[in-house]
């Protein structure tokens, strides 16, 4: 680690009603990784959009390179030379990769645009940064990881001395994240600053430095990562002390009958000849890389892509499933992935999305039964432990994780015995992500059965009484949780196939 | 293994992509329905006719290209159709009642319908109203608008050996009789080439791709989204304006109160020529293409001997057909 | 079955009528009071109403009267006329001139006016279902008889060459569209007008294209007979540029020797498609001959120059006044009748005279 290259320090910033920030510090040296780390709506985004220029900070002070400074908007900063790579990828789909990369602030010539300039100097910055991308393929088409090298490839191309990465690793394979790690040491290895936002404990204990724990708003301290334990700063970030231990065995009782066989099911390239049973009380993880054919699989079962064959039995009987509403007559239910985009409408109140599915056992005459369609909504807020102000509360207002909650409620109204979750706790904090955890062990434990797409390993591992591992839309193997470790499951999802 | 699948999967659509396309489909039903239309009806064969099917197809063609810059950025411009007969009539009158010259007049022409065309863009990128709703009124104030301006009565510009009709043959020339160049195609061939440029080239164009691509991510990348989002409708506006000019050479008689559904002949033409219905996506000489199926269509049906009813149906089959390739595109894409 | 019988007794009352109209036209008209009228036209946006409005506003002048003319943007914006109606109704003006849109959407009005003891003079287009007492008077031109009007004279310039055709020829008709009255009247009576003459000289006619007219018309005729033929185009839209394309379609038969467009918008197709083919002429044994309808500066000048034999005017101009003349002799107390207004002819010739110049508008 250098010497400082960044300081924020006494950050204070209000929006009406609430305080965001409390007086927040943060140190970066050149030749770091510094993590930054804390619950949703701990402050983390807010501080990062007030060093960015986004925000304009109400107090406090901010020396970059040994001058203080104060950015209006994201240009002055990217001049400077900090830059930011987002969750939400920034990309231009329809542009190509060096389209992308040199946006606002293409080269010209004459009157026009020098395009095979720019695809040289892309070419030039993923050859210093060892990326193996056509900088003139439409950016459409690269998978999540490659946009996201080329995100960082346009920071740099920024002549970055401070680049911000939130959550780079969400959307991104175990073998992805590899790379982007390989990146980042380069980077460091460069003397450049990077601030890391990540809720992933393993990978802060792998890539960074130093750990910033914010929460609520406030700073509560900085530790060097490889003196600590997760649990330090767990519970730095919590304030107590949580998280459930994996589970050694499959806490299925013997004999428990089958709820749902899937047989010889196929739908497309990524759904090909799955055939699985699942158990009453069950916790069923399905493990994989990016694109293994998890979600296909759900999409097909559920009825939301077609089937080109295959059978499907509940309770033994078969059952034809051809639309979700076939799915959920006989009792599944699925929760996406992408809970913005399916799972809720966020403008609509907590009581509205519980009853969304079922509104026609709320209706008294013509009108909507408000009383009891409020009452059965803060029964699911007590039993699912959801933090709101009310049900009249718009879910917008709400974290990840009590949206999430919102959407289980939501299906448990229909009487879903059969739920599949595909990662439910993506984009969701510690403490969240446990109770989320907490709840699902309940259900199973009630006699729902569950399938649980995730790509987080430790929590297939926490999670899972057994575990269906896919690749390329096949499934490559079955492991009891009692005999399930990160290799052999790894080992399976990157099996070749044929 | 995945990456390597997806690269070779983008490869083979980029090889597709250089063929044209969707461009390549809409040059084939081109070729097709002119055969076909010639094969059924002589008369079509003619000379005559294909000069009637151009001189009827600028001010499509040409509200067309400009369309295209809205269309790409996500939004529409509905306002060129009533627009044009707007700008039309207030350039036409000010040369008939006011002894503008003939360049004024265009030149009016041109101006007004930037202007229209600015209105749109500032209401659509600072004030962030729809683009569908500001161009719907816009549309109504423009149909409005030209007929007060000149008072109702329909406008003729100069026409036969009045002083001033020789504009006329910016889009025709007649070298002797019944001998006609249609050198209009020309100056429309050579536009939409400037445009196509503009359009992939500058950052004019760019930066309409990235507004109708991630308008939020190209803000965030610096670039001055508000300003672009405003020229692309001036652009509309432009062309709108120049649509007139092209009208009111061809056709004598403009008249207050017409125009709309003009538009919607536009932007279907750039429709079908491949340009997304949800933006991002698009070329100009797909658009050009597009509009010629429509004109193809819109003169080769009566020919034919096909009642009114039956054309409307055929054309609206075609427009849907080209949405549903988009659709399915799409659809494939996020497979 | 009925619309041809009301095609017939039409065109009779029309014959009867039109000497009722020369006599009333003599009369002088002076106003009691200082009446206050308001007049609504179809459409505030075109030659041919403002041409009405500038008959209205010379005609109130030289009586003394206040008449407020207003119209909506389009003739299809058929609520906008009601509304305007019903505004006109709470002024409580001593009488409403109304040219209606549309025959049905105005009933309501017509009552309410009627309730309110307004009368009401309807001009330009009847409504055949007012309410008993609404309406006083209304003054029309006689659509059927000017279609027939343009047959007649295109007959007469054609009868020579038809006599002496060997092959069958054919004469082409232009209509804007199929669905309104003063439409779909002109071309009936062109068809079943230029039939009965050809008839009456020994030939036979056979009607072809859009099913509305040869199904309307007195005589379809069979085609593969018949040494006239006359072929109906209605374009899939009212664009001057779809009437055009329908007009080329047809000039560009060899055997075509006349053509007919039933308004300003279809006689300028015409004259656009004769643009790129230049077979249009006065001249019969050379050219093709075209009968327009309405004026407008573009149809004006194809007259005077030759290109268009000849056209047929209605006198909006005249509509204008005697709308106002009317409306003023009701409120004077004196009793009026239903006024038809006839079609002039007119061709190279005669254009420049005093009878038809004040009636062709730019």
């Amino acid at each position: 680690m250098g010497d400082v290259i960044l300081t924020m320090k006494g950050i204070d910033k209000s929006f009406p009603g609430v305080h965001a920030l409390d007086h927040v510090d943060l140190e970066v040296r050149r030749g770091e990784v510094h993590a930054l780390m804390g619950e949703n709506g701990a402050g983390k985004s807010t501080l990062m959009k007030v060093l960015t220029g986004i925000y304009t900070k109400d107090s406090g002070t901010i020396t970059f390179e040994g001058k203080e400074v104060e950015f209006h908007n994201t240009r002055e900063a990217q001049d400077a030379g900090i830059v930011i790579v987002h969750q939400e990828l920034n990309m231009l789909g329809h542009l190509t990769v060096a389209q992308n990369i040199f946006i606002g602030r293409e080269f010209k010539k004459g009157i026009g645009i020098d395009d095979r300039k720019m695809n040289e100097e892309a070419a030039k910055l993923f050859k210093r940064l060892n990326i193996d991308i056509d900088p003139t393929e439409t950016m459409s088409n690269l998978t999540v990881g490659k946009q996201q090298m080329c995100e960082i490839a346009k920071a740099i191309s920024h002549e970055a001395k401070v680049i911000v990465f939130d959550e780079p690793s969400a959307a991104l394979t175990e073998s992805e994240i590899e790379e982007l790690f390989k990146i980042i040491r380069d980077l460091r290895e460069q003397q450049l600053g990077i601030i890391y936002i990540s809720h992933r404990m393993d990978e802060i204990k792998v890539i960074t430095d130093r750990v910033t724990v914010m929460r609520d708003g406030t700073y509560v301290g900085t530790l060097i990562t490889k003196d600590c334990t997760k649990n330090d700063i767990i519970n730095m970030m919590v304030g107590r002390v949580i998280y459930e231990d994996p589970k050694t065995h499959s806490m299925v009782p013997k004999g428990a009958p089958v709820v749902l066989k899937v047989e010889k099911l196929n739908a497309g390239k990524m759904v090909q000849n799955v055939s699985f049973e699942l158990h009453k009380g069950e916790i069923l993880g399905f493990s994989g890389l990016m694109g293994a054919g998890r979600t296909e699989t759900a999409r097909a079962i559920f009825g939301a892509d077609p089937k080109e064959s295959g059978k499907i039995y509940v309770n033994g009987k078969e059952v034809v499933i051809n639309t979700p509403e076939d799915a959920v007559k006989n009792g599944i239910g699925y929760l996406s992935e992408d809970r913005k985009r399916y799972g809720i409408v966020v403008q609509k109140s907590v009581a509205e999305n519980t009853t969304m599915a079922t509104l026609a056992k709320f209706v008294k005459g013509i009108f909507i039964d408000k009383k009891k369609e409020e009452k059965v909504a803060q029964d699911y807020v007590d039993s699912l432990a959801t933090k709101t102000p009310g049900v009249d509360q718009l879910v917008v207002n709400l974290s990840g994780g009590n949206q999430q909650k919102v959407v289980i409620a939501k299906w448990l109204t229909r009487d879903c015995d059969i739920l599949i979750f595909d990662e439910p706790t993506r984009g969701i904090d510690v403490g969240a992500k446990n109770e989320i955890y907490k709840l699902m062990n309940k259900l199973a434990s009630e006699g729902k059965a569950i399938i649980m797409i995730s790509s987080e390993m430790t929590e297939i591992l926490r999670m899972s009484d057994r575990i269906i591992i896919m690749c390329e839309g096949k499934i490559t193997g079955e492991i009891d949780i009692a005999e399930a470790t990160q290799e052999n499951i790894m080992n399976l999802a990157t099996r070749e196939i044929g | 293994m995945t990456n390597q699948k997806t690269v070779t999967a983008a490869k083979k659509q980029s090889s597709l992509e250089k063929l044209g396309g969707q461009r390549f489909i809409v040059l084939l039903v081109i070729i097709g329905l002119a055969i076909f239309f010639s094969v059924m009806s002589p008369n079509f064969r003619k000379y005559t006719t294909l000069v009637s099917i151009l001189d009827y197809s600028y001010y499509i063609v040409l509200m067309s290209i400009g369309v295209t810059f809205p269309l790409i950025t996500g939004g529409v411009d509905l306002s060129i159709g009533t627009g044009l007969i707007c700008y039309s009539l207030v350039g036409g009158y000010l040369i008939t009642f006011h002894n503008f010259p003939v360049w004024g007049g265009m030149l009016v022409t041109v101006l007004f319908g930037i202007a229209i065309g600015i209105l749109n863009g500032t209401l659509v990128a600072i004030m962030e109203i729809p683009p569908f709703l500001v161009t719907l009124c816009t549309c109504m104030i423009t149909r409005g608008l030209g007929s007060i301006i000149v008072g109702g009565f329909g406008i003729t510009w100069p026409t036969g050996t009045q002083p001033g009709a020789w504009f006329r043959n910016i889009f025709k020339i007649t070298v002797a009789p019944r001998k006609m160049l249609p050198i209009g195609i020309v100056w429309v061939l050579i536009l939409v080439l400037i445009m196509s440029y503009v359009l992939k080239h500058t950052k004019i164009g760019r930066y309409t791709i990235a507004i109708g691509s991630n308008k939020e991510a190209a803000r965030l990348s610096g670039v001055n989204v508000k300003a672009y989002h405003v020229t692309a409708y001036a652009i509309s506006g432009l062309f709108a304006g120049l649509a007139a000019i092209a009208y009111s050479a061809v056709f004598s008689t403009v008249q207050p109160g017409t125009g709309a559904g003009f538009e919607l002949e536009a932007i279907g033409g750039a429709i079908i020529g491949g340009v997304s219905a949800s933006g991002g996506q698009g070329t100009v000489t797909g658009s050009l293409l597009g509009v010629f199926v429509i004109c193809l269509l819109k003169t080769g049906l009566p020919f034919i001997g096909l009642q009114a009813n039956w054309q409307q149906i055929i054309t609206g089959l075609v427009l849907i057909g080209a949405v549903l390739i988009d659709v399915i595109k799409k659809r494939r894409g996020i497979e | 079955m009925n619309k041809k019988l009301m095609a017939v007794l039409l065109g009779a009352t029309v014959v009867a009528s039109t000497m009722g109209s020369v006599a009333f036209a003599e009369e002088e008209v002076v106003a009691n009071g200082e009446y206050t009228f308001e007049i609504i036209v179809k459409s505030y946006q075109s030659s041919y109403w403002q041409a009405a409005v500038k008959g209205i506003d010379s005609e109130k002048e030289k009586l003394g009267v206040t008449a407020n003319s207003n119209g909506p943007n389009a003739e299809s914006d058929i609520a906008d006329q009601v509304q305007m109606l019903m505004d006109a109704i709470n002024k409580k003006p001593d009488g409403i001139g109304l040219a209606a849109c549309d025959q049905s959407a105005v009933l309501d009005a017509l009552q309410a006016a009627k309730d309110a003891g307004i009368p009401v003079v309807l001009f330009d287009s009847g409504v055949p279902d007012a309410p008993e007492g609404s309406v006083y008077s209304t003054i029309a031109t006689d659509n059927y008889g000017a279609g027939a009007t343009a047959a007649e004279n295109l007959y007469a310039a054609l009868k020579d060459k038809i006599a002496a055709a060997e092959a069958p020829v054919r004469i082409g008709e232009v209509n804007q569209e199929a669905t309104s009255e003063s439409i779909t009247s002109r071309g009936l009576g062109f068809i079943d007008k230029f039939t009965e003459l050809a008839a009456a000289d020994g030939h036979t006619v056979a009607v072809t294209g859009n099913d509305y007219y040869v199904n309307n018309c007195k005589d379809k005729g069979d085609e593969a007979s018949a040494n006239i033929i006359i072929e109906v185009a209605v374009p899939a839209q009212t664009t001057v540029e779809l009437c055009a394309t329908e007009a080329s379609n047809i000039l560009n038969k060899e055997d075509v020797i006349g053509i007919f467009g039933s308004n300003q918008v279809a006689a300028e197709g015409i004259l656009t498609a004769n643009g790129n083919l230049g077979v249009l002429g006065s001249d019969p044994e050379a050219y093709v001959l075209a009968a327009g309808f309405d004026a407008g500066s573009t149809i004006k000048a194809a007259v005077a120059d030759g290109t268009m034999f000849g056209a047929v005017t209605q006198s909006p101009l005249a509509m204008g006044i005697k709308t106002v003349d009317v409306l003023t002799q009701i409120a004077n107390g004196e009793e009026v009748t239903d006024l038809p207004t006839d079609g002039y002819w007119y061709n190279a010739e005669n254009m420049e005279s005093d009878e038809i110049a004040p009636n062709l508008y730019d």
